[in-house]
C-alpha cells in the first residue's frame, strides 16, 4: 500500500472565454463563452513511505492542480486518490493532521506578527502538545539557523528567511506527508542551499514522504531519487533520476584535446560545441559515440578523450520543448 | 472528539485568535485611534440626526424619544459587535478566493467556516459596543427605567440572537463571492443590507410597505434584529417575538452554514 | 461603520501608450480601455442594484413615520413629498461628486512609488485620474439609469412634475460643479499622501462627515442656526444638497446666483488647489526620493 496513490486522475474546468472588445464586453454582461481545459489527463502513480519524489515538468503542464488534488484542496473531475489511506477531498481532519501543502509563492504566516505568534496559533489549531511543540520547534529553528529570527515581524524578515519560517510550520506538527510546490523559488544560491540540507536531514531523521516540483534541477539532484515528469496532463516519465538522462538525454557530450590542431571536419559527427586551440568538445547521438571516438582516434592523434552526460537541466528543458512542439503539431 | 473538549478547544483557539489580533492592532497605534474615532464621528451623526428628528417630532412610528434612543444605542452596539468579530473576515473572503490565498486555510484541521468568519478580531470596533451601552443606559435613565430581570434577560438572549442572524445573513452575502470573483464589496452590500435594521420596524406601514415588512420579518428576517430586542426592553414584552426569533437565529445560521458549505464545494470544483 | 463611498476603487494602471501626436488620441484610449473595463461587472452589479434600493425604501418609510410623528404638514420649508424628493435627489447628486478611491488611490501611488511613472511618461497625473474617472462615470451612469429611471418611475408621485427648462440647465450647471469640486476637492485630499504616507485613515473621516455636511443625510435647513448657514457657504453642500435643491427650485433668483458663484469659486480652488498641492508634492518626492 503506497502513501499517496494516483490512479487515473482527471482534471478539467471550464475557463470563461474573454471576449475583446466593446461589444465583446457588452455581451459578456449577458451571456458568457466557456472553454474546457484540461488540466490533468488521466495521471496514475504510487509513492511508497519515506520516498522522496519531483514532479518535473513546465509551467501550467498540470503540477500544482495535481498537488491541490492529493492535499484535498480541489476535487478531481473522474479518477481516485488515497493519501495516507484517506480520500484527501473527504478533508478529515484526522487527515489534514498528517500532512502538510508549503507552496513557495504564498505566504501563510500572519504578516505583522513574529513568526513565533503564528507557531503558537499553529500549535492550537494542530492540537500540538506542549513537549512535542517545543522539542520539534528548537529542532527546526536549529535545523534552520534561525533561533533569534522568530521574534521577529515576519514583514521584516528577507524573502529567505520567511521561506524557513514557512517551513517550519509546515513542519511543526511533524507531518507524515509533506508536498512542496515551489519551495525555493525566487531565493538565492545559500538559502537553497540551506533549505534543501534541511529538508533532507528532516527526510533521514523522520522518514517523511515527500513530492516536490521545482523549477531548479539542483534541488531534485540534491533531494530526489525518483522524479515524475508530466506534460499536458499526463505523466510522460516515471523512474530514477538517473533514467531521465538516459531516457530523454539524446546526445553525450566527447570532449577531445589533440597532440596539434583538431581537425576541420569534425561537424560531420555531431554539433561542435567548442573549438580552442587543441581542444575540440562534440555533441554526439548516444548511440554513435563509440563508433564517432573510433573514427577520430584512427585518424589523429588524441592526447585526452572524456565522454559526459548532458546537465538535467537542459536534458530536461528539451523533453519540455519537444514536447510543446509536438503537442502544437497535433 | 466530544462535544465538550472540541468547544473547549475551538475557545482556545479563539482566545489566540484574539491575542494575536490585539497585539497587531497595539503595534499600529495610530490607525487604531483614527479606527476609533471614525466610529465616534458616526455615533455623533446619529444622534445629531435623532436629535434633529425629536425637535419637531414628538415620536416617530411609535416610539417616544428615550425609546428611539435606545433603539440607536441598541443598532449601534449590535452593529458594532458584528463589524468587531466578523465584517473584516468576511470582507476579505473574496480577495482570499480571487488570490487563491484561501487554500492554505482550507488544509487546516479546524472548520473552515470557523477559521475564515473568525480569524481576526477588529479591536477599532471595540469602544462601539460600549458607546452604544452608554446611549443605551442613558436612554434608560431618561425614561427612568426600573431593573427588571426578566426583561434584562430576555434582552441579553434576543440581543445575541440578534448578532447571530446578522452574522447568519454576513455569512450568506460572503458566499456570493465564490462566483462573483470580482466583487470587492461585501462591505457596502453589508452596508446597504443592514439598512433595514436601523430602523423601527413600525415604519413599515401602509399599503405596499406592510406586505414587505412581513417580508423582511418572518421570510429574511433582518428585521427583527434590532427590533426585537430593543422592544423586548423598552416597550412591550412580547414572548411569541421572542420565540421566533430563537426559531429563526437556528434556522438561518442552519442555512447560511449550508450555503456557505456549497459554495466551497463549487470553488473546490471550480478552481484548478 | 463606513459609508458607501468606502468601497474602494482603484483605477488600472495607465498603459504605455507610444507618443501619439495627439493628446486627445491618447485619452481616448485611456478612456475606451477604462470603459471595457467598467463593463465586465456582472452579477455584482445586478444584486448591488438590487441591495442599492433598500436604503430608500427605508429612508422613504421613516421620513413618512417622523412626519406622521410632527404632526406637521411641512418641516423647515420641505412638505414630506419634498423631502423624500430632496432624498432621492442627492443620491443623483452623490452619483456625479463621489470618487471613491480616488484619494487612496493617489496616496497609494505616492507610497509604492508608482507615481514615477508619470514623471517619466508624457502624461499628467491629474489629467489622467480625470479621464479616468469620466469614463468611470458615465459607464456607471449609464448602466445605473434603468435603475434609476424605474426609481424614480416608481417614486414620480413624490415629483410635482418635471421642471421647465431653464431650471434643467441650472440643474445640470450644478451638477457639472458636484462632478469638478467633489474631484478637486478629493484630488487635493490625496495630495496630502505627498507629506503623509497614511491618508486613509483621514479619508474615512473626511467621508464619514462629509456624509452629513453634504446635506446627503437630511436638508441643511433642518439644522438649528448657525450651523445651517455655516454648513452652507462651506464647499461640501455642493456636492450633495445644491444640484437637490436646484431641481425642486427652491434656490431661485439671487439665492442661484449667489450659490452658483459660490461653485464656481469653490471649483476654481479645488482646482489651483490640487494642481499646486500636485507641484510641491512631485518637488519634494524627487529631493527626498521615493
Amino acid at each position: 500500500m503506497g502513501m499517496i496513490e494516483a490512479r487515473n486522475l482527471r482534471k478539467t474546468y471550464r475557463a470563461v472565454q474573454k471576449q475583446t472588445g466593446l461589444v465583446g464586453s457588452l455581451r459578456g454582461l449577458f451571456h458568457r463563452e466557456y472553454r474546457e481545459v484540461k488540466a490533468v489527463a488521466g495521471v496514475s502513480f504510487t509513492i511508497e513511505p519515506g520516498e522522496m519524489v519531483a514532479f518535473l515538468g513546465p509551467n501550467g503542464a498540470g503540477k500544482t492542480t495535481t498537488l491541490k488534488m492529493l492535499s484535498g484542496l480541489i476535487h478531481p473531475t473522474s479518477g481516485d486518490a488515497r493519501v495516507l489511506d484517506h480520500v484527501p477531498w473527504k478533508r478529515e481532519d484526522s487527515f489534514r493532521r498528517q500532512f502538510s501543502l508549503v507552496m513557495g509563492q504564498k505566504n501563510q504566516l500572519w504578516w505583522d506578527l513574529p513568526a513565533a505568534d503564528s507557531f503558537q496559533l499553529h500549535r492550537e489549531i494542530y492540537s500540538i502538545p506542549r513537549a512535542e511543540y517545543d522539542e520539534t520547534l528548537s529542532e527546526l529553528t536549529d535545523l534552520l539557523g534561525v533561533e533569534k529570527l522568530t521574534k521577529q515581524a515576519v514583514r521584516e524578515l528577507s524573502l529567505g528567511e520567511r521561506m524557513k519560517m514557512e517551513l517550519i510550520a509546515a513542519l511543526l506538527h511533524r507531518p507524515r506527508v509533506l508536498l512542496l510546490d515551489e519551495p525555493t523559488i525566487g531565493l538565492d544560491v545559500v538559502a537553497q542551499t540551506k533549505i534543501q540540507r534541511c529538508l533532507k536531514d528532516y527526510h533521514a531523521r523522520r522518514g517523511v514522504t515527500v513530492l516536490l516540483t521545482s523549477h531548479y534541477m539542483r534541488d531534485v539532484e540534491a533531494l530526489c531519487e525518483r522524479v515524475l515528469v508530466i506534460n499536458h496532463g499526463a505523466l510522460i516519465y516515471d523512474g530514477p533520476l538517473a533514467g531521465v538522462i538516459e531516457r530523454f538525454g539524446e546526445t553525450k557530450l566527447v570532449k577531445l584535446r589533440f597532440e596539434g590542431p583538431p581537425p576541420d571536419d569534425l561537424e560531420s559527427f555531431g554539433e561542435l560545441v567548442r573549438r580552442e586551440g587543441p581542444f575540440a568538445d562534440i555533441k554526439v547521438e548516444r548511440a554513435r559515440v563509440a563508433m564517432v571516438l573510433a573514427a577520430i582516434l584512427e585518424r589523429s592523434v588524441v592526447a585526452d578523450v572524456s565522454v559526459e552526460e548532458p546537465p538535467l537541466e537542459e536534458v530536461i528543458s528539451r523533453v519540455f520543448e519537444e514536447a510543446e512542439a509536438a503537442h502544437d503539431a497535433a | 472528539m466530544n462535544p465538550l473538549a472540541r468547544s473547549a478547544r475551538y475557545l482556545r483557539i479563539l482566545r489566540a485568535l484574539a491575542a494575536h489580533t490585539l497585539s497587531r492592532e497595539l503595534a499600529f497605534r495610530g490607525n487604531f485611534l483614527v479606527k476609533v474615532s471614525v466610529e465616534v464621528l458616526w455615533l455623533a451623526i446619529m444622534l445629531a440626526f435623532y436629535k434633529v428628528v425629536f425637535a419637531r417630532s414628538s415620536n416617530v412610528a411609535g416610539w417616544n424619544e428615550p425609546q428611539y434612543l435606545f433603539f440607536v444605542g441598541c443598532f449601534f452596539a449590535l452593529n458594532g459587535l458584528i463589524e468587531m468579530l466578523f465584517l473584516d473576515n468576511c470582507n476579505e473572503f473574496s480577495e482570499l478566493v480571487r488570490t487563491g490565498d484561501l487554500d492554505a486555510l482550507l488544509l487546516k484541521p479546524i472548520d473552515e467556516q470557523f477559521l475564515i468568519t473568525c480569524r481576526r478580531i477588529d479591536w477599532g470596533c471595540a469602544p462601539n459596543v460600549f458607546m452604544g451601552s452608554g446611549v443605551m443606559a442613558m436612554a434608560l435613565y431618561q425614561m427612568s427605567w426600573r431593573f427588571d430581570p426578566v426583561k434584562s434577560a430576555a434582552f441579553l438572549a434576543t440581543f445575541a440572537c440578534g448578532v447571530a442572524i446578522a452574522y447568519a445573513f454576513m455569512v450568506l452575502l460572503t458566499s456570493l463571492s465564490v462566483w462573483m470573483v470580482r466583487n470587492q464589496s461585501l462591505m457596502e452590500m453589508w452596508w446597504l443590507f443592514s439598512s433595514l435594521a436601523r430602523y423601527p420596524k413600525e415604519i413599515f406601514s401602509g399599503r405596499w410597505a406592510e406586505p414587505l415588512g412581513m417580508f423582511f420579518t418572518y421570510f429574511i428576517p433582518i428585521l427583527i434584529v434590532v427590533n426585537v430586542p430593543a422592544n423586548v426592553m423598552v416597550r412591550a414584552f412580547d414572548p411569541a417575538m421572542v420565540l421566533m426569533m430563537l426559531v429563526a437565529t437556528a434556522a438561518l445560521l442552519w442555512i447560511s452554514r449550508r450555503f456557505f458549505l456549497f459554495a466551497l464545494e463549487s470553488y473546490r470544483s471550480a478552481s484548478s | 461603520m463606513t459609508p458607501p463611498e468606502a468601497a474602494i476603487l482603484m483605477p488600472p494602471p495607465p498603459r504605455a501608450i507610444g507618443s501619439l501626436p495627439l493628446a486627445v488620441k491618447k485619452y481616448l484610449a485611456i478612456f475606451r480601455a477604462s470603459l471595457l473595463e467598467r463593463m465586465t461587472y456582472r452579477a455584482d452589479f445586478l444584486l448591488g442594484t438590487i441591495l442599492r434600493f433598500l436604503p430608500m425604501v427605508t429612508t422613504i418609510l421613516l421620513w413618512r413615520a417622523i412626519y406622521a410623528g410632527s404632526g406637521q404638514q411641512s418641516l423647515a420649508g420641505f412638505r414630506y413629498r419634498e423631502m423624500i424628493a430632496y432624498l432621492l435627489l442627492t443620491n443623483i447628486s452623490r452619483m456625479f461628486s463621489s470618487m471613491p478611491g480616488l484619494a487612496g488611490g493617489v496616496a497609494r501611488e505616492v507610497r509604492e512609488g508608482t507615481i514615477k511613472r508619470y514623471m517619466i511618461q508624457p502624461m499628467d497625473m491629474i489629467g489622467y485620474l480625470l479621464v479616468y474617472r469620466i469614463a468611470h462615470k458615465i459607464t456607471y451612469i449609464i448602466m445605473s439609469f434603468i435603475p434609476y429611471a424605474l426609481l424614480f418611475g416608481v417614486c414620480h408621485s413624490f415629483f410635482d412634475g418635471f421642471p421647465d427648462l431653464a431650471t434643467l440647465g441650472e440643474y445640470a450647471l450644478a451638477l457639472a460643479i458636484a462632478f469638478v469640486v467633489g474631484f478637486f476637492f478629493e484630488a487635493s485630499v490625496g495630495m496630502v499622501g505627498f507629506w503623509f504616507l497614511e491618508v486613509t485613515s483621514l479619508l474615512y473621516i473626511v467621508m464619514t462627515l462629509n456624509f452629513f455636511v453634504s446635506g446627503h443625510m437630511l436638508p441643511l435647513d433642518l439644522l438649528p442656526e448657525p450651523w445651517s448657514g455655516l454648513l452652507k457657504l462651506l464647499p461640501f453642500q455642493y456636492m450633495a444638497y445644491f444640484p437637490a435643491v436646484v431641481f425642486l427650485g427652491k434656490a431661485k433668483g439671487a439665492e442661484l446666483a449667489w450659490g452658483l458663484a459660490g461653485g464656481v469659486l469653490w471649483s476654481a480652488f479645488f482646482i489651483v488647489l490640487s494642481r499646486v498641492l500636485y507641484r510641491r508634492g512631485l518637488r519634494r518626492y524627487s529631493a527626498f526620493g521615493g
